[in-house]
């Protein structure tokens, strides 16, 4: 493995070459991938032979700003709560759905809490990792490349579609849905991925002749963006083909919502975003591993109400996702997965809202989980040095299960060490 | 030779610069690429000759230039276009219509406003100065959501980043944090030195002046209770910066910041961050990346640091140094940086002189990713290849479609590759140009092509 990391490593996909898309006679071979040229489509099969061959899907949700566990999961009975957030305790742990006798969901996590209920929610307390970094941006590229020495580049989920899926470069292996650039945890130079904002919008609004004149235009480009230029042209005209395909496949199931009042951040088409998820999963499109982005988490100041809205907002996405999946009848293989770069500080601050924190919980959610509660949440009486949160469950033992045991993955070769066990997977029958 | 038939000949001559070097052509036009980097091609950097400095020039320090910009830049030269350009003062935009009136009931129409800031893109008289507002509004970011629209706040913050757009860093950074978008957007104005909100004292040190891993959270504390007091103006006060109130300040005596103990007002810890080592570096950086190449050597980080706190903090100073450097005429410079969004919808419009069709950039920003106003996140912009993505190039490419539809009279486009892409061309750019029959098909290949996204 070359040690030198640069875009200018990064190499021309061999897809590229085998000139993608133009019929879609190839769809049997490829079990699954729609509208691919056959000497293309063998070549994908081949590979997906070599690497993870299951239908296992992963769905990222980012909580971008930093999620205020203490709000998303509620400790109900610690008074030392109501100590250090005078204004903000009160009315969550009034309003909060009990779990347990000690912790309750947000009052807005309804749906969840449906699926809860029902076993198909994993909630993973007091998760971290050793000095917390408290720049979002810092924090954000610790998650995304699972890497809390920062030396690393490349994301978790890039590296493992470049390792482990199709060393060839299937654009759809990945997709960031709602996004207009690849996320971090999805990055990889030798990944390529798909990034579709809107795919009602998806196509050359020039049409054919426009398709193909930049089709020929980006075609070995050279410089250090000369790859990723035509690697961007190669995937949106694949894409456009495979959405094509795949919106004749597939009717939504479920009433999906974009609030339009939430403006706190300009990642706000959660909802959107999970039904396009959806959709390519529903449509058989190959998809595996997915990326959605809520941003507006970074509650500094009010963030009551905020806050409160944003857990609704993710709770009714989410459950229109889950809804749709269901009545599609697919969503056994899926798992949703929420992460963000950091909690919050247990004590709020002078403008009603949170500072920068720490652990905070996880949610994992669908048919593959182990319902129930993991780790032990962190203990207000018991802060570290700078008043946050200590963690109890490394980031990366999450990631490892998510891996190992969901997607049937090499966590090692992706994490480059083995973490504790955290079983929120269940084990299927006839396996120990 | 016509050019058409120069891009012809190149087609034919193959891959090879030799066999095209041999027709002897003095003016490069049509040059296919051959230089290898790491199994790939690189494009063959003109910045030898005066004329691609100057166009490169006009590419990164303004928006672009239609060939009237570029004729008058070419026969000033290079040094004294760069000195036109870095010393001109910021011309006043006119007044934005109900800007200064915006309030509940009345709030800023934010389309409207994104026009009237692209329009000074567009037509303003000096472009370096806006080029250097959109810097620093992706520097010292704000976004409309939180800022709110009912308040003319979001419009000042435009107006106080124009006024000390090439001033000095110092005063700059003192308007920043007393700016009222600003105290709403990153919580000063409602931090109190009883109760202090950090959000501002982080992203001071992190974002805006020494970067991350150069402070400790004590340092974000002690800065948090020292910058606590301000709040925002009220529309009585008539004032366009917050207003300091005491009562509302930290008591607590001394505190430690950056390794200086003192009772530190907002001028003080501004002081002491300029004194910092990790300051003059990281801005300097920052601009460089933004101006020049995506990774700047230390030793040029250092040099162009040392000249700007020697120059007191002026940032006319720091960007004439950086345009006259070597590193920026270097062939390791060119074609380095990918044109943001903005930049790339400005300059396509400036090279078809359709300078009124502002509004085309609206409804075409999202999809690549970029909306005044508006930017992801407290980082500001991304950079380079962050705006490559399949979303965004087809948007790119989409934007040309529009653009082609709504610009009655194209001009001649005979001269579009050079003018516009230096004569520095693909093989596969060069060979759809000499193949292309009209003005509009050659202008949608120039404008939508890979060479026009980099500057």
């Amino acid at each position: 493995m070359t040690e030198e990391h640069g875009i200018n490593q990064l190499k021309r996909r061999d897809f590229l070459k085998a000139g993608l898309v133009f019929g879609a006679g190839a769809a049997g071979l490829a079990a699954g991938y729609a509208a691919v040229p056959d000497a293309f489509a063998r070549a994908v099969y081949a590979a997906k032979q070599e690497g993870i061959t299951n239908d296992k899907v992963l769905v990222m949700v980012q909580l971008a700003g930093g999620n205020d566990g203490l709000r998303t999961v509620v400790p109900l009975q610690d008074p030392k709560l109501h100590d250090y957030r005078p204004r903000l305790a009160g009315p969550s742990v009034a309003q909060a759905l009990p779990l347990t006798a000690d912790y309750g969901l947000n009052q807005n996590l309804k749906g969840v809490k449906k699926l809860f209920d029902a076993g198909r929610v994993a909630i993973v307390q007091g998760v971290g990792y050793p000095n917390p970094v408290f720049s979002h941006f810092e924090s954000i590229r610790i998650w995304e490349t699972g890497d809390p020495t920062r030396r690393s580049i490349n994301g978790w989920l890039g590296q493992l579609a470049a390792k482990q899926y199709d060393t060839l470069g299937h654009p759809l292996t990945g997709c960031a849905c709602g996004a207009t650039d690849v996320p971090g945890a999805l990055r990889d130079l030798q990944a390529t991925m798909t990034v579709i904002q809107d795919p009602k919008n998806f196509g050359f609004t020039g049409g054919d002749p426009v398709e193909e004149a930049v089709t020929a235009l980006y075609k070995d480009t050279p410089g250090i963006y000369g790859a990723l230029f035509d690697t961007a042209i190669a995937t949106a005209k694949d894409t456009i083909a495979t959405l094509k395909t795949a919106g004749a496949k597939y009717q939504p199931m479920a009433a999906y919502s974009d609030q339009a009042k939430l403006v706190y951040s300009s990642k706000n088409q959660l909802a959107s975003a999970l039904q396009l998820a959806a959709e390519l999963i529903v449509a058989g499109t190959g998809v595996k591993l997915l990326h959605v982005t809520l941003g507006g988490f970074d509650t500094h100041y009010t963030e009551l109400n905020r806050h409160d809205d944003l857990m609704g907002y993710l709770d009714q996405a989410v459950s229109a996702f889950f809804q749709d999946l269901d009545a599609h009848g697919m969503a056994n293989n899926v798992l949703l997965a929420t992460w963000s770069e950091f909690g919050r500080r247990p004590k709020e601050n002078a403008s009603g809202g949170t500072d920068h924190g720490a652990a905070s919980p996880l949610l994992l959610i669908g048919s593959p989980v182990q319902g129930g509660l993991y780790g032990s949440a962190p203990k207000l009486g018991d802060l570290d040095a700078t008043g946050n949160l200590k963690y109890s469950v490394d980031f990366r033992s999450v990631y490892q299960e998510i891996l190992t045991s969901h997607l049937g993955a090499d966590a090692q070769q992706v994490l480059g060490a083995t973490f504790d066990r955290v079983p929120f997977i269940k084990v299927p029958a006839g396996v120990s | 030779m016509t050019r058409r038939a120069v891009i012809g000949a190149a087609v034919a001559g193959g891959a090879g610069v030799a066999a095209f070097r041999l027709l002897g052509l003095a003016k490069p036009a049509g040059n296919p690429v051959s230089q290898s980097l790491n199994g790939a091609t690189d494009w063959i950097s003109p910045l030898a000759t005066e004329r691609a400095q100057v166009q490169q020039l006009l590419r990164r320090a303004t928006f672009g230039a239609g060939p009237a910009d570029l004729e008058k830049a070419l026969s000033d030269g290079y040094a004294k276009t760069v000195q036109r350009l870095v010393e001109t003062p910021a011309a006043k935009p006119p007044p934005f219509p109900g800007g200064d009136q915006a309030a509940k009931g009345s709030p800023l129409k934010l389309v409207q406003l994104q026009k009237w800031w692209v329009d000074q893109m567009l037509k303003g008289p000096t472009p370096f100065a806006e080029r250097m507002t959109l810097f620093w509004h992706g520097h010292f970011t704000s976004d409309y959501r939180k800022v709110g629209l009912q308040s003319p706040y979001v419009y000042w913050q435009n107006l106080t980043w124009r006024d000390n757009a090439v001033g000095d860093l110092r005063s700059f950074l003192y308007q920043v944090t007393t700016d009222p978008g600003m105290l709403r957007y990153l919580d000063l104005g409602t931090s109190t030195g009883r109760s202090p909100n950090e959000n501002y004292s982080r992203e001071l040190m992190e974002l805006f002046t020494m970067g991350a891993g150069t402070f400790g959270e004590d340092d974000v504390r002690a800065a948090a209770k020292a910058l606590a007091g301000w709040r925002e103006p009220q529309p009585a006060e008539t004032v366009r910066t917050g207003v300091f109130d005491p009562r509302r300040a930290y008591t607590g005596g001394p505190v430690t910041f950056l390794g200086k103990t003192a009772r530190f007002d907002t001028k003080g810890v501004l002081d002491q961050v300029l004194a910092q080592k990790a300051t003059a570096p990281f801005v300097v950086r920052r601009v460089l990346v933004n101006f020049v190449m995506p990774n700047p050597s230390d030793a040029t980080v250092n040099r162009l640091a040392a000249g700007f706190v020697k120059s007191k903090w002026s940032i006319r100073q720091l960007m004439h140094d950086v345009f006259s450097s070597d590193e920026f005429k270097s062939a390791s410079s060119y074609r380095s940086l990918v044109k943001q969004p903005i930049e790339f919808m400005v300059s396509a419009l400036r090279a078809l002189g359709a300078e009124s069709l502002g509004q085309l950039t609206q409804q075409h920003g999202s999809g690549m990713g970029q909306t005044l106003f508006d930017p992801p996140d407290v980082g500001g912009w991304p950079l380079n290849e962050a705006w490559i993505s399949s979303n965004t190039v087809m948007a790119r490419v989409n934007f040309v479609t529009a653009l082609m539809q709504a610009v009655k009279d194209l001009p001649v486009s005979t001269d579009a590759h050079v003018q516009q892409l230096d004569g520095v061309l693909s093989p596969a750019t060069a060979q759809l140009l000499s193949a292309a029959s009209s003005d509009q098909e050659r202008w949608t290949l120039v404008l939508a092509s890979p060479e026009f996204q980099l500057k």
